[in-house]
């Protein structure tokens, strides 16, 4: 484990609104080591999302270096960014992102269309995410017919389904009550003891308390990047 | 990777993503494939009207007959307008000297047409009187399918004897005993002695409906103001053994008819010779150009339709801006964005004109049957239709695929 999951060095972020220059991002440089569980906090504008977007490769920086499991995402086209995306990051949004009118089963299958995999492997594995998740009675369930709760469970069934090495969350209990926000900070937590590298996106302090360290951003900068002290633990389901 | 080892199951996902998006949307989905439809459906009756027209003309020539040259006393304008003030003469005797005098010619069949009323008791039609001799049934192939053609006796004696056609045939003598009946045309009597074999009709023309009697009765005993001098003939069919003799015979029978004629060297032919193969390639030329025309205006409601393909997966694009780009946080290249899109709108041209050439189908059987007009579509027709609609589906749908495609990820993603 001595080389870090993800390293940035100088990273920046400009935008041009009106003329004038922004730094969404400036000049950020972190290491983030496999297996550690992140939250980053921030008021909304202070550059976490974008930052967030940047190391889920989904965005592009405008400067500075990314390095994502030892690959320098600058040198990467696009197609080597997308396979990236398919096989190293699971991405869970605070909207969930499920395609409606789709049951859980294809939706969690999605990810492995793009993996190039056959209808019966990606049907077989999307299956096993979602029983592990709890989900096994839900299989053919569309969005529609699913709790909240349930539906960031098959949105995080889907980020797990290629095995990736890191989960990235925006903000993935903001649409849901406090028992459930519970249910899923304690899943995610569960998969970190299993070895996911885990970064949530979050304004919440108490959500932010279930990780092992938090780094806090304003305007474009960190100004707090240290371990959480008195770390919860979701209660073991 | 194993993706390209699996094109098909591949193409197989992206189907069913266009199905599931084409059923949310399934109105817009319906009106959409109606436009490819109705564009499939009227590029492929025009080929098919077009290909009737030019059997149609086809079957025209044959009843002809073939290896033919016809002969009329009409100046040799080449394609200018005719000019009655010169209008030539033709006579039995050229007729004879023809056959005398051409190499290669097995019979020559003088003729004079008139309109005439045919009628029994109580019943009445105005038909086509062909004045001819037994030649004409050499030269055009025409037989009696009961009774008996002429004779050379029946124009020698200007026989009051009659050929009749089918349909004339049904009109005057629904009972359907024709032969040995007498019926009067413009009030003289005549014995029908046989009933022409049928050669359909072709392009509204009926060829059926017509009588043949001697050409010497005919201008005997029904007025024929168009013949002048008592020898006078409307026109000559002159049958060839082969089609070498015809190309040959046809300079023969121009210079046989100018000399006979003393035509000054450099004045124009005050008649025209007309070979089957000359009338064959100058009416095929024109139902190619009505073909030509058929298919182009067809086209523009294709273009129409393929526009509006264009539309609406724009409309489609733009709708589901955030599934691309959720597609694309999940590890969707953007190639399998684009061809995503474009087997969406391949599969509402490929549904669409499925449709078209059905309803195609239907239509040609239906002008074949009740108008009586050929309309054949070809297994050539109907696949290349199909294939035409999927080209439509990828050129028309190829923009909004690829737009789709060029979107960035986080940029979609965001779009609400």
């Amino acid at each position: 484990m001595t080389q870090p999951l993800l390293k940035t060095h100088e990273l920046v972020k400009d935008y041009v609104i009106g003329g004038e220059t922004v730094h969404a991002v400036n000049n950020v440089s972190l290491s983030i080591a496999r297996g550690e569980f992140v939250a980053i906090m921030g008021a909304s504008g202070s550059g976490k999302s974008t930052f967030m977007n940047m190391i889920g490769c989904l965005d592009v920086p405008t400067s500075g270096t990314l390095l994502l499991d030892g690959t320098d995402t600058k040198l990467l086209s696009s197609d080597e960014l997308a396979d990236i995306r398919n096989q190293k990051i699971g991405f869970v949004f605070q909207q969930f992102n499920l395609l409606a009118r789709t049951s859980a089963l294809d939706n969690v299958a999605v990810p492995l269309i793009y993996a190039g995999l056959g209808y019966a492997e990606r049907r077989a594995r999307a299956k096993a995410k979602l029983e592990a998740l709890g989900l096994g009675e839900r299989l053919e369930n569309t969005p529609a017919k699913l709790s909240g709760g349930q539906q960031q469970r098959v949105a995080i069934a889907r980020a797990l389904v290629t095995d990736p090495l890191m989960l990235l969350a925006d903000e993935p209990t903001g649409a849901l009550d406090t028992q459930t926000s519970l249910d899923i900070m304690s899943i995610f937590q569960g998969l970190n003891d299993d070895g996911i590298t885990m970064v949530v996106v979050t304004h919440e302090p108490d959500i932010a308390e279930y990780a092992a360290r938090r780094i806090v951003f304003r305007d474009g900068i960190v100004i707090e990047d240290e371990a959480v002290k008195s770390r919860r633990r979701a209660a073991v389901q | 990777m194993s993706r390209f080892l699996n094109p098909i199951a591949d193409w197989g996902v992206n189907v069913a993503i266009a199905m599931t998006a084409l059923r949310t949307n399934l109105m817009r989905s319906i009106l959409t494939t109606l436009g490819v439809m109705i564009g499939v459906f009227s590029v492929i009756l025009a080929v098919a009207v077009g290909n009737g027209a030019q059997v149609s003309v086809t079957q025209q020539i044959a009843t002809l007959g073939s290896n033919m040259a016809i002969v009329v006393p009409e100046p040799d304008n080449g394609d200018g307008p005719p000019r009655p003030a010169e209008r030539g003469r033709l006579t039995e005797r050229d007729a004879k000297a023809v056959e005398r005098q051409v190499p290669g010619v097995n019979a020559v069949a003088p003729q004079i047409r008139n309109g005439v009323q045919v009628a029994t008791a109580g019943r009445s039609v105005s038909t086509l009187a062909i004045g001819a001799t037994p030649a004409y049934g050499i030269v055009s192939n025409i037989t009696a399918s009961e009774g008996r053609f002429l004779t050379d006796s029946d124009v020698s004696s200007a026989a009051r004897v009659a050929v009749i056609g089918e349909t004339v045939a049904n009109r005057i003598f629904p009972e359907g005993i024709a032969v040995g009946q007498t019926m009067r045309i413009n009030r003289v009597p005549f014995v029908v002695i046989g009933i022409l074999e049928g050669k359909g009709s072709n392009l509204g023309n009926d060829n059926d409906d017509q009588i043949i009697v001697p050409i010497s009765t005919l201008r005997q005993r029904l007025s024929t103001a168009a013949a002048q001098g008592p020898d006078d003939i409307q026109l000559m069919f002159v049958g060839f053994d082969d089609e070498e003799a015809l190309t040959a015979g046809q300079k023969e029978i121009k210079s046989l008819l100018r000399a006979r004629y003393r035509v000054a060297k450099g004045s124009v032919n005050p008649f025209t010779v007309r070979t089957t193969t000359e009338i064959a390639e100058a009416t095929g030329t024109v139902t190619q150009i009505f073909q030509a025309v058929l298919v182009a205006i067809a086209s523009i409601s294709l273009l129409v339709g393929g526009i509006g393909i264009m539309n609406i997966m724009l409309v489609s694009v733009t709708e589901r801006t955030r599934e691309i780009g959720l597609r694309m946080a999940l590890g969707a290249k953007r190639r399998d964005i684009r061809n995503q899109f474009l087997v969406e709108a391949a599969v509402l041209c490929i549904i669409g004109g499925a449709m078209g050439l059905t309803l195609a189908l239907l239509a040609a059987f239906a002008f074949q049957s009740i108008a009586d007009f050929p309309a054949p579509i070809g297994w050539d027709t109907a696949l290349m239709s199909v294939a035409f609609s999927a080209v439509i589906g990828l050129v028309f749908g190829g923009y909004p695929a690829i737009r789709a495609s060029r979107l960035s990820p986080i940029e979609a993603l965001r779009s609400e």
